[in-house]
């Protein structure tokens, strides 16, 4: 994975969405695929025409099955098979998503969205001008439903977005979205002290330049 | 508060913070935004909130945390600098605590259509008054521009006396000669923070403004003519070589002469000048009894008020053999005198002893030489001229406390005199000229020992009823009888290092446990604060340097170079 670019510059498909609550979704998709979106990334589910619901990568699943604990214990594994049991496997991957924002008849919104997607509609990756349209959007209010997920390693997830969001934004000529963007979770933190000094502490784990 | 018209606010100020709480009855709380050490005690701020402006003082910083782990664990060891950076202004911070004092309506922002309807509402402009509400929450905190200083302060000009400047900014911070003398004012700081620079400055400005005239006790000799700086052996300009038509150095005793130099004249007082409460002021300095207020009494009642010539000549012990070969006093005694009016042979003869110190004193004559008196003094200061009295060698406290005393209750009988015939009718008597009496060592006669005996502390109570105020200059405030430092108006003081001195510099005074700080941390030298009657609201200042400059800007000099001058000219 580290060698796929970020962010595509098209979006790709992922997979498809497997249930749903108000504010997260799990969407399955293929073990083996290429340009899985990594976590902390921005992704989005179109529902119809006219709107679409926006979410971050907040928990990647891989499961094991029957097949798989008999080929683990095996002696003497053979690379074939492992690749077989690596990329050719029944079972999905399950990529669990935060809802942060929707976007409606072209306008955008950090709130959750009114209505989740249904079964089966299609996750895909979000583009880098996607990307700096929906984090540039107001003034991080999306922020509020990452900070919200503390049942995910919050820091973790909030750290890996800020350097992908980053990076679309440098390339589009803003050096400076990660530092406001730090000065905003330290604002929504700062009465907080556990919180975030783990989010600090992974912040300063990224290549970010704040 | 006297109210005045305010046209402009000062939108250039630099914005450092907003208000995040407070009250009206202490202070208001202020999140900084700027770093902490471009901000210092006593800074002056505006307060811009809906159409007001507030101005008041910081006289107080405090470091604060969301949390106190974020202040316990040193967060510069463990992420990167711009994370620091960007936590030192939130989960850290500073808030400044902002003791309010004014406010005027303003209106809205300048320029906008809102603006202009207001002002069509008050073509007058806002009006300065003492601070009665708050602030909002969030409102913006400024540090106050030039123009909010002459708001506040006044332009400078020659009764707006420059006294010194902002302590960030350099703002000039001019003092108000026309309030000054209106009430007795105060000039205190410990030995070596520039009192008597500070003094010889107001009263340059005093003198140039020409408003009131100055008596100077120049216990020292250091006022008048040019002398030496004790500190830095510095060449220092007395007011005499600058103003030589308006002042006049007076030398105490025939014949004194004043730095090597002639004084302009000298003064001598006559004994019938003394009364028996000149001397009972002196208790303490010549160790008298009690029996002394009955002596006295008998004396005046026997000689009038030639009681201290007489006593003068009497003799202690004198005696001679009557028809009878018995010794008895002889009329030239004491005893004599004491015993045909009735009084403690014991008791007179022990005040003679005591008064000896003062029968020797060669400015004490029967008859003074005309142009040597009291009475030539007065008239100096009358005709709007200024004096400094300079003591020459008399430099005994016992010199300062009886000629300050006696010249002073005749100066203050003659201004009573001319302030009720003014009264009686306005029309033939013209008011007499303000008098402002000029008190070095102010302590040794107002300390609670002697300032009910004085005649100084009733001049500081009745303030302006007589034209006459006290300037007093002291390092020890806390020796000054405490009625009398209530009623100084204007005060200024350089650093103090003594609480009770603290203590008293700001007796009486509102708001003076937030003073306090700032006083205490005033630098030791050319830094005063500046409080009281005088001033709009207390502000430390950096006082102006008594160089040739500042007599240069005085006296309305250039500080151009001839060849600069030349050049401004066209030449």
């Amino acid at each position: 994975m580290t060698d796929q670019p970020l962010t595509s510059s098209t979006p790709l498909e992922i997979g498809r969405m497997l249930r749903a609550d108000t504010t997260r979704c799990v969407v399955g998709c293929r073990a083996g695929q290429p340009h899985l979106p990594p976590l902390g990334s921005l992704v989005r589910l179109p529902v119809d025409d006219t709107y679409q619901v926006y979410g971050v990568v907040a928990d990647i699943q891989v499961f094991d099955d029957g097949l798989t604990r008999q080929v683990v214990i095996s002696p003497n594994l053979d690379p074939s098979v492992i690749l077989d049991n690596q990329y050719n496997r029944n079972l999905p991957l399950e990529i669990g998503v935060l809802f942060v924002g929707y976007e409606h008849n072209g306008r955008l919104s950090h709130l959750l969205p009114p209505r989740p997607p249904l079964v089966l509609h299609v996750l895909y990756t979000c583009t880098p001008a996607e990307v700096r349209r929906f984090t540039a959007h107001g003034r991080f209010g999306y922020f509020r439903h990452l900070l919200r997920a503390t049942d995910q390693p919050l820091a973790e997830v909030v750290a890996a977005h800020l350097q992908q969001a980053q990076a679309c934004h440098a390339q589009g000529g803003n050096p400076h979205w990660a530092r406001e963007a730090a000065r905003e979770l330290i604002t929504l933190l700062r009465d907080d002290y556990a919180t975030l000094a783990t989010v600090l502490s992974a912040l300063a784990d990224t290549e970010l330049d704040l | 508060m006297a109210t005045q018209p305010l046209t402009v606010s000062d939108p250039e100020g630099q914005p450092i913070g907003y208000v995040v709480g407070g009250s009206l009855q202490s202070t208001l709380r202020v999140r900084l935004t700027v770093p902490p050490q471009t901000i210092q005690e006593g800074s002056f701020v505006t307060i811009r909130s809906g159409n007001w402006q507030f101005y008041g003082t910081v006289v107080d910083l405090q470091l604060g945390a969301t949390d106190p782990r974020f202040a316990d664990e040193p967060s510069e060891a463990r992420l990167p600098r711009g994370l620091v950076d960007l936590l030192h202004g939130q989960t850290l911070y500073t808030n400044l605590e902002v003791l309010p004092k004014l406010m005027a309506e303003i209106g809205p922002e300048p320029g906008t259509p809102d603006y202009e309807a207001w002002r069509s509402e008050h073509p007058e402009g806002g009006r300065i008054m003492s601070v009665r509400t708050v602030p909002l929450h969030h409102a913006t905190v400024r540090l106050a521009g030039a123009g909010d200083v002459a708001e506040i302060f006044g332009e400078p000009s020659e009764r707006n006396f420059v006294l010194g400047y902002t302590r960030e900014q350099g703002h000039p911070i001019p003092i108000d000669l026309e309030k000054f003398v209106q009430r007795s004012a105060g000039i205190f700081g410990a030995t070596g923070t520039g009192k008597s620079f500070l003094t010889r400055m107001i009263l340059a400005g005093l003198i140039k403004y020409d408003q009131a005239s100055v008596l100077v006790f120049d216990m020292h000799n250091e006022y008048g003519y040019d002398d030496i700086a004790s500190d830095t052996r510095e060449p220092v300009i007395g007011l005499r070589t600058k103003f030589p038509a308006k002042v006049r150095v007076v030398g105490l005793g025939q014949d004194t002469r004043i730095h090597g130099r002639t004084p302009d004249f000298n003064l001598v007082l006559a004994e019938r000048d003394l009364e028996p409460e000149d001397i009972e002021m002196l208790t303490r300095e010549l160790n008298l009894k009690e029996t002394t207020p009955t002596t006295l009494a008998a004396l005046v009642q026997s000689f009038g008020d030639r009681w201290f010539h007489e006593f003068r000549q009497m003799e202690v012990g004198a005696e001679e053999t009557d028809e009878n070969g018995k010794k008895v006093p002889a009329p030239n005694s004491v005893a004599y005198w004491a015993n045909s009016v009735g009084t403690n042979v014991m008791a007179a003869e022990g005040l003679h002893n005591k008064l000896r110190r003062l029968f020797e004193k060669p400015y004490i004559l029967p008859d003074p030489p005309e142009g040597a008196t009291i009475q030539q003094v007065i008239k100096s200061l009358e005709a709007g001229q200024h004096v400094v009295l300079s003591f020459g060698k008399f430099e005994s406290d016992l010199d300062y406390l009886l000629v300050t005393n006696v010249l002073t209750r005749h100066i203050r009988e003659a201004w009573v005199r001319k302030t009720e015939a003014y009264r009686a009718d306005k029309s033939k008597n013209p008011p007499p000229r303000p008098l402002v009496i000029v008190l070095e060592e102010a302590h040794k006669l107002l300390n609670r020992d002697l300032a009910a005996q004085t005649t100084f502390s009733t001049i500081a109570r009745e303030m302006r009823k007589y034209f006459v105020t006290l300037l007093v200059v002291d390092q020890r405030p806390s020796q000054i009888y405490d009625e009398v430092m209530s009623q100084l108006g204007t005060r200024i003081s350089g650093w103090l290092g003594d609480e009770s001195d603290i203590h008293a510099v700001l007796s009486g005074l509102a708001d003076r446990d937030q003073l306090r700080g700032m006083l205490t941390h005033l630098q030791p030298r050319e830094e005063v604060l500046v409080m009281g009657w005088g001033m709009p609201m207390a502000i430390p200042i950096r006082s102006r340097r008594y160089d040739e400059r500042f007599w240069n800007e005085v006296l309305g000099k250039t500080d151009l170079s001839i060849e600069e001058g030349l050049q401004k000219l066209g030449f």
